[in-house]
């Protein structure tokens, strides 16, 4: 598996049966001082997020933002359309009728919250779609999205290689594989 | 009475059997690997037979025009709108159970979930079918429902309620498709992942995304589909607000009632949990899901038909008392003499009895257990709240203020091909879903057992109570 390649990335991946030995593990790898790591696991793991040191999520930020320019947007939209572009009279109620917009602003500020969740957390957070990742160089992998838990750390040369796995065996990964980014 | 033991005080486990992660993948996903049965191509050539009444009929209404509809004036909206109403309806259900039981920490909502939401995306999509289809040249109807700078340099109306639908639905089906895609990837990473053969795995492996159960990407993802469910709750309580004012900010005796927003709410979300029964009571038994959707499952969607059946006959009685008490002598002949005793009484029957008797079966415990009478009265209320649509539009529109001004309305064969298409082109929907996308949310359903088996008891019995 290992290659001398240089500049390519090489993850070590360790195979965990259970989730809680998982999220043990990961602390640990961190703790010790392990940069790159990632945990892979079919469900949300519990503990994880602190296991690992993750920031705070900024999806609800995005939604914020998004769902008040949607909101503001479609408002805008009546009151241009409505009264100034095109004033349509309807039995000489007032053009700009603030009430009636209430429905279509609200409507507008849900979609432009949840398109900009879906589309920031596939594209950005997620930085999906990659169909080709290097954890998938390993067959045994496929199982991260069945009944198998994985952590990975990622370096970037050979020579850490050998000291990750022996630490990921410390940690008590059943299986370990070293994989390399194929180009 | 007896100290209520530990075990007596214990709900049914949500998840029957011992299961671990690999026996649930295999279970949940059997039926996709499996080769379709004759029932599954019976029902879909069924199915398919129906979509091509629907052709018929969607064909020969745009050849000849609106006319072919039974619809006239007075009786301007008929089936297209009782259709539009009815099929939204059932439509909520799956939002409910979706995006509120989710907040509202119903563990119970994991199994079926996947399920109603497709149901929801289904529904929705022959509900958009019927008004798109009535304004005669659905070509031209573009101009009137969204603002895009045409050329003839005009804008919608947003002061009409007709507006406010047409955003309210669109935004709807665009939350609905993408809640129930963010919730579907993990689950199509683990069909890539099971996968035997190669066509699968990269067809699978294209909707995935390259899904690979990052920890970094399932921190964004909860809290991603946790204010998507945030967000659809109030989206789906405006949506049928909405539909419900198209005909409550009208003048029309009948319609005209503050009661209907609520009203109509309860009553999708009734209509809504009676198809989600109607559908998943046979789909349990030949799909082989009986050990993640239970009895107890049922019994919960039986009580909450129960609850929203009472808030639909409180509606109905409301709107009756209002219209007596008001004196208002127009509408008290649509709710005394025209709806009761004219010429559509019998759907107006129909409609109580299914609608405000029939739910009341399951106060009783072995009503809520016995699988084929809760079918029964499921298949009773979705009937039903059907003709609580044809009541409420056909019978307020055919006699109004002035007798002169009054008419019949009788469905004709285009009417009947378009509506019974509809089934058919939502069975065809529901069959290929089944098939081809996991039922069940299958990682919901692994992260539930992971959590029953840290607590080490049966969970979650806020639903069930504590019984003695």
């Amino acid at each position: 598996m290992s290659s001398n390649v240089n500049g390519l990335k090489r993850f070590v991946l360790g195979e965990f049966t259970k989730p809680d030995e998982c999220v043990e593990a990961a602390r640990k790898l961190r703790v010790a001082g392990i940069t790159g790591l990632d945990a892979y696991s079919p469900y949300p793991l519990h503990g994880i997020d602190e296991a690992l040191e993750l920031p705070r999520s900024k999806v609800p930020l995005v939604a914020l933002c998004c769902g008040v320019i949607g909101a503001g947007g479609g408002y805008l939209m009546q009151w241009w359309m409505n009264a100034v572009n095109y004033p349509i009279n309807v039995g000489n109620r007032p053009q700009h009728g603030f009430w009636t917009n209430i429905p279509i602003t609200f409507e507008c500020g849900i979609l432009g919250a949840v398109l900009s969740i879906f589309f920031s957390s596939i594209f950005y957070f997620f930085a999906l779609p990659r169909p080709y990742h290097p954890v998938f160089e390993s067959e045994r992998f496929r199982s991260a999205s069945l009944d198998r838990f994985w952590i990975s750390a990622e370096t970037d040369s050979d020579e850490n290689v050998h000291g990750l796995e022996e630490q990921f065996r410390q940690v008590g990964a059943h299986k370990i594989h070293t994989v390399v980014e194929n180009v | 009475m007896a100290t209520p033991s530990r075990k007596m005080l214990e709900a049914e486990p949500l998840i029957t059997g011992h299961h671990d992660d690999g026996t649930l993948n295999k279970s949940l996903l059997q039926f996709i690997w499996d080769k379709a049965g004759p029932g599954w191509f019976a029902l879909m050539c069924i199915g398919l037979c129906g979509t091509g009444l629907l052709t018929v009929g969607v064909t020969v209404t745009i050849a000849k025009g609106i006319g072919m509809w039974g619809n006239n004036i007075p009786v301007g909206w008929a089936f297209g709108i009782v259709n539009f109403v009815w099929w939204i309806g059932i439509g909520h259900a799956g939002t409910l159970i979706s995006a509120v039981l989710l907040l509202f920490q119903q563990k119970w909502r994991t199994s079926i979930n996947r399920f109603a939401e497709a149901m929801t995306l289904f529904a929705v999509m022959q509900a958009g079918l019927f008004p798109v289809i009535h304004t005669g040249r659905p070509w031209f109807a573009i101009y009137w429902l969204f603002p895009y700078p045409s050329t003839n340099h005009i804008w919608p109306q947003f002061k009409s309620p007709l507006m406010w639908d047409v955003f309210a639905v669109s935004t709807y089906f665009i939350t609905s498709l993408l809640f129930w895609y963010l919730g579907l990837i993990p689950d199509l990473a683990s069909l890539r992942d099971s996968s035997t053969s190669k066509r699968a795995r990269i067809a699978y492996g294209i909707f995935a995304l390259g899904w690979r159960g990052s920890a970094r990407h399932w921190h964004h993802y909860k809290i991603a589909y946790l204010l998507l469910a945030g967000l659809a709750t109030p989206l789906v309580l405006s949506v049928h607000t909405i539909v419900s004012w198209d005909f409550a900010l009208s003048i029309l005796p009948g319609w005209h009632t503050t009661v209907f927003p609520p009203y109509f709410v309860a009553g999708a979300v009734f209509s809504g949990f009676a198809m989600v029964v109607t559908l998943i009571v046979p789909a349990r038994k030949y799909m082989g899901l009986k050990h993640v959707v239970t009895a107890r499952h049922l019994e919960a969607m039986c009580k909450i038909m129960l609850l929203t059946g009472l808030i639909v006959s409180y509606g109905y009685a409301m709107e009756h008392f209002a219209a007596w008490y008001s004196g208002d002598e127009f509408e008290s002949h649509v709710f005394y003499v025209t709806r009761a005793q004219g010429p559509y009484r019998g759907i107006y029957f129909l409609m109580l009895f299914c609608n405000v008797v029939t739910p009341h079966v399951f106060w009783f415990k072995f009503a809520r257990t016995n699988v084929y009478l809760i079918w029964f009265a499921a298949v009773l209320i979705n009937v039903g709240m059907w003709c609580e649509r044809f009541v409420i539009v056909v019978t307020s529109l055919h006699q109004d203020f002035i007798p002169s001004n009054w008419a019949m309305y009788y469905p004709t064969w285009v009417d009947f091909s378009i509506f019974f298409g509809t089934w058919g082109f939502f069975g065809v929907l529901f069959l290929l879903f089944l098939k081809f996308i996991p039922a069940i949310a299958l990682s919901e359903v692994k992260e539930l057992r992971h959590e029953m088996h840290e607590a080490d008891l049966p969970p979650m019995t806020e639903l069930e109570g504590a019984k003695p």
